[in-house]
This record gives C-alpha cells, structure tokens and sequence, in this order.
C-alpha cells in the first residue's frame, strides 16, 4: 500500500526559529494519526506545509491526493461574517465545483450529510457568528466534512469546545477513518492519543517517534516529545506544564 | 414637492452628475462589501490616496506644466498609482512580517507625499488638487457617464465570476487554500477591482470620500442582512441612492456635490445603526 504523504528531510525555518527538522515520514492510508507534541513542536507547521501553505527551507513533502481537507487551529470567523450555516458548510464543495460549477444534486447531499453528521442541520439558516463556540467548530468541520478529501488535517479540533462537540468531533474521525479515509490530528492530549488513533507521530522540531499508538507511547518517547514536561501517575502519563495555546 | 424632486434634474449637468453617482454607488457599493468583510478599510484608504502620484504623471506627462490633461490618461495614472499602491503593500508585509496596518500606513503616506510633491511641479495645481480630493460630479461629461458605465460592467462581471474565490479568501486564506483557490493571485484580482472602483469613484466623489462609499453603505447592509448576496445587493441600492439624493441637497442648500452624496450615504449607516444595532 503506497503511502498518501511523504516526507523526506522536510525542515521548515521561520527566520532563525527551526520549527521542523529533517522529518522522514511516510503517511499511510485509511489509518487515524494522533500528531502528538508540545506547543510550538511543528504540529502545524506540518500540516500547513503539507497543504502547500507554508515552502519547506529544505527537504519535501509531496501528497498522493489532491484531496487534501485542512482545519487550521481555532479559527477566529469575523462574527459579522455575511453566511449562514448552510451557506459556510455549502462553501466546502467550491474546492470540486471550481469558481462557475452549479452545485448538483450529489452536491447537496454531500451538504446535508456534512451537517447531519455534525448536528448542526438545525442551525443551517442562522450566522455563523451567531453560534457558539462549540456549535461554530461544528459547523466548519461540516465544511471540512462536505469537502469529501482523502487526506484530513486537523489541528487542535478540539480546543475550546464543549463536551458533546468533542464527542461529535472523536466519532467523526472515527467515521472517516472507518470510509478509508486519512485523518491526522494535531493533539497534545497524552492519555487520548494513545487510545484512540491507530498510529502516533510524536513530534518535537524532530520527528521523536512513528508507529503504533501502544508502542510509541513509551515514557521515553513521550519524555523526549515534551522533553521532561511528563509524569507518571500510576498508570497514566501526564503533561505537567500546560501551555497556552498559540502557533503550534 | 415635485418640483422641488424634479427641476433639479432637468439641467443637463445634473443628469450626467446623477448617472454617474448611481453607476459609481453601484461600483463601491457592492466592491465595499468585500473591503467590509476583509477588515481592509485602512487598505482601500491608502489605495484611494495611492492613486494621486498617478494621477500628478499623466497631468504631468499630457499637459505639460501648463494646458489641459488628457481625462483618459488621468484615469489611466489613478488606477496603476492604486494598483502600485496595493501591491507595495503586499510586498513590504511579504518582507517584513510588520502588521498589516503598519505595513498599510508606510505605503499610504508614501504614495500620498510622492504624490504631492509630484503635482506641486504641475502650475495651478491648488485647482487639480481640489477637484481630485474632492471629486467634480457636476462636471461629468457624456462619454466620461458612458466609461464608468463600462467600468462598473467590467468589474461587476469580474466580481461575479471570481465570486466563490473572493469569498472563500475573505472567509478564510488558510481554508481557501485548501479548497484549492490561488489565495495570492486571488488577493491580487480583488485589489485590482478595488483600485478600478477606487478611480471610477474619485471622479464623482474625490479621492478623501470614495472611501465613504466604500465603507458605509456595506457597513448598514452588514447591519440588515445575514448572507452575502443580500448584503451586496442592499449595500448596493443604499450607495446608488445616496447619489441622486446628495445631488438634491447640493443643488438646495448650495453645498458641495460629492461631500453631500458620502454624507446621504453615512446618514443612512447612521439610521440602520441606531434602528437596528448589532445583537
């Protein structure tokens, strides 16, 4: 099986700042990845340089697909933001129907899925900024959803939101991963990287660990991903110094 | 009450003056709504004074320091003055990672003092600068009416066809580069289309006001409607309303025409806010 994304000596400067080094990875499909580090490890850096957003100083990163979906990091939407619900989900099948393509009736499905899916249906007539922080995550990963990508990124999807999202957000990841799609998620939540993802990339600038999630987290691994910042309490591996949330 | 309408508009002056009003509200009303959405109002400031360096060459290069400037090659001036403006922009935030804002005012006043050292080489030159400022809607001739009419054609097509991009680079750049739009070239066509209704404005409204109905028809309209196509068309009306009406109070109280148009248009910005304030 050929993998979806590749990544070979892929470093990334901003300035003097390294934020990847040399990363070799190879992505394979149709599995879930926790993209697990501190803030500040490249979490996103990778994925922004995976869509193409961000040029690699050195090394590469190629896709397989250019169905490639992207969730940036607490995305701040202006409250005055002239779109509904329906219209900002809708806005996710623009990618296939390019600027002049009228949407079809599969258009409109894939639409109502999305939001069915993510219980925001009923809010499809009301403004985006109208909504609350949780209902609003739900309703771009509807967008995200109606994209129909092969490859998903999503970074910290579930920062900030309440608890019925957060379980919305886990079963939908499950759900595209079980339709052999690709999702890696930037996380920096031990206990749940671990449990429920199929593979862990520990990352640190460098690339700390790749494989199993059982197998790669190892207190030595998790100690070198958030470089001392964990601790053992029974059975349970925690993040001691919680950082606020930024550029990751 | 008819007459006081009506007779107005009977002279030939103020017919061309209000057509050419309606066409540029239509223009700023419906390009504003995008300056409104982006949060780019300092941006479409610095373009509608960016324009004045281009404007001072072509006086300068088709009247010489004396005569009569070709209203063309002006117009001409005026829009790559605020395409240079916008892109200068681009470039220095490319360059320096400075805010958008800082990186906005440097370009703006170094447009607008290039500009102005520029003109003051051209004689008489208090009278250029009065009108450019503060536009000469009155003085509007027929085949100036017909040229904004085509503009405002040009740039609505263009507004249309490229309409899911500008809107998903508006919403976001990061998610609109993953549906796959050319997020730099498409910020690109839309300062373009700013800097088009920019100079079809200046000419109606001057260069201190197009501003005005770039940004406060769209901001009641954001007030009154929930989705972008509704915003456009209302923003639109407002703007090509404000024309007309500001022309009536011009031509009864004696005021200054373009001054006027802008102060019907806040007027109605005013209104929606204080009937209608955000929830």
């Amino acid at each position: 099986m050929t993998a979806i994304a590749t990544a070979r000596g892929l470093t990334v400067r901003y300035g003097e700042v390294v934020a990847l080094e040399a990363i070799d990875a190879e992505i394979p499909r149709g599995r879930s990845i926790a993209v697990l580090g501190p803030n500040g490890s490249g979490k996103s850096t990778l994925f922004t340089a995976a869509v193409g957003l961000r040029e690699p100083t050195a090394g590469s990163v190629d896709v397989a697909t250019d169905r490639i979906a992207y969730l940036p990091q607490q995305m701040a939407v202006d409250p005055m933001f002239p779109a509904t619900v329906g219209d900002v989900v809708a806005m996710g099948r623009w990618g296939d129907l390019g600027p002049w393509r009228r949407m079809s009736g599969d258009d409109r499905a894939l639409v109502e899925a999305a939001m069915e899916k993510l219980a925001v249906g009923h809010l499809a007539r009301r403004r985006l900024g109208d909504l609350s922080g949780g209902q609003r995550q739900r309703a771009l990963l509807a967008q995200v959803a109606a994209q129909d990508a092969e490859l998903l990124l999503l970074d910290e999807p579930f920062t900030g939101v309440d608890s019925p999202t957060e379980e919305a957000v886990r079963d939908l990841i499950t759900s595209w991963r079980d339709e052999g799609r690709t999702v890696m998620v930037a996380t920096h939540d031990l206990a749940r990287a671990a449990r429920d993802y199929d593979l862990v990339l520990a990352l640190n600038r460098r690339l700390i660990a790749f494989g199993p999630a059982a197998e790669t987290c190892t207190e030595e691994v998790l100690a070198a991903t958030f470089a001392g910042h964990v601790a053992r309490v029974g059975d349970l591996l925690i993040e001691t110094e919680h950082r606020h949330p930024g550029a990751g | 009450m008819e007459s006081l309408l009506l007779e107005p508009f009977e002279a030939d002056f103020m017919q061309s003056g209000a057509a050419a009003a309606i066409l540029v509200g239509i223009l700023c009303g419906t390009v504003g709504c995008f300056v409104v959405i982006r949060g780019t109002a300092l941006l479409a400031e610095s373009v509608a004074h960016g324009v004045l360096p281009g404007v001072a060459v072509a006086v300068l290069v088709t009247a010489g320091t004396s005569g009569d400037p070709d209203r063309a090659a002006v117009l001409a001036g005026a829009l790559a003055g605020g395409v240079l403006t916008a892109a200068g922009t681009a470039v220095i935030l490319r360059r320096t990672r400075l805010r958008d804002d800082t990186a906005t005012a440097v370009m703006f006043v170094f447009m607008l003092a290039l500009g102005v050292v520029l003109i003051s080489r051209v004689e008489g030159f208090a009278v250029d600068l009065t009108a450019f400022l503060f536009g000469d809607v009155l003085s509007v001739t027929g085949w100036e009416v017909g040229l904004t009419a085509g503009l405002t054609a040009i740039v609505l097509a263009l507004l249309w066809a490229l309409y899911r991009p500008f809107v998903l680079v508006s919403f976001d750049r990061r998610r609109a580069a993953s549906l796959g739009v050319p997020v730099q070239r498409t910020e690109l066509a839309l300062m373009v289309l700013l800097a088009l209704a920019v100079v079809v404005g200046f000419t109606v409204v001057g260069a201190l006001l197009v501003l005005g109905l770039l940004i406060a028809p769209p901001a009641a309209a954001a007030l009154l409607t929930r989705r972008l196509p509704a915003m456009m068309a209302v923003s639109a009306g407002i703007a090509a309303a404000s024309g007309p009406l500001g022309l009536l109070i011009s031509w009864h109280f004696e005021v200054a025409a373009g001054a006027a148009i802008v102060l019907v248009a806040v007027a109605a910005f005013a209104v929606t806010a204080v009937l209608r304030p955000a929830r």
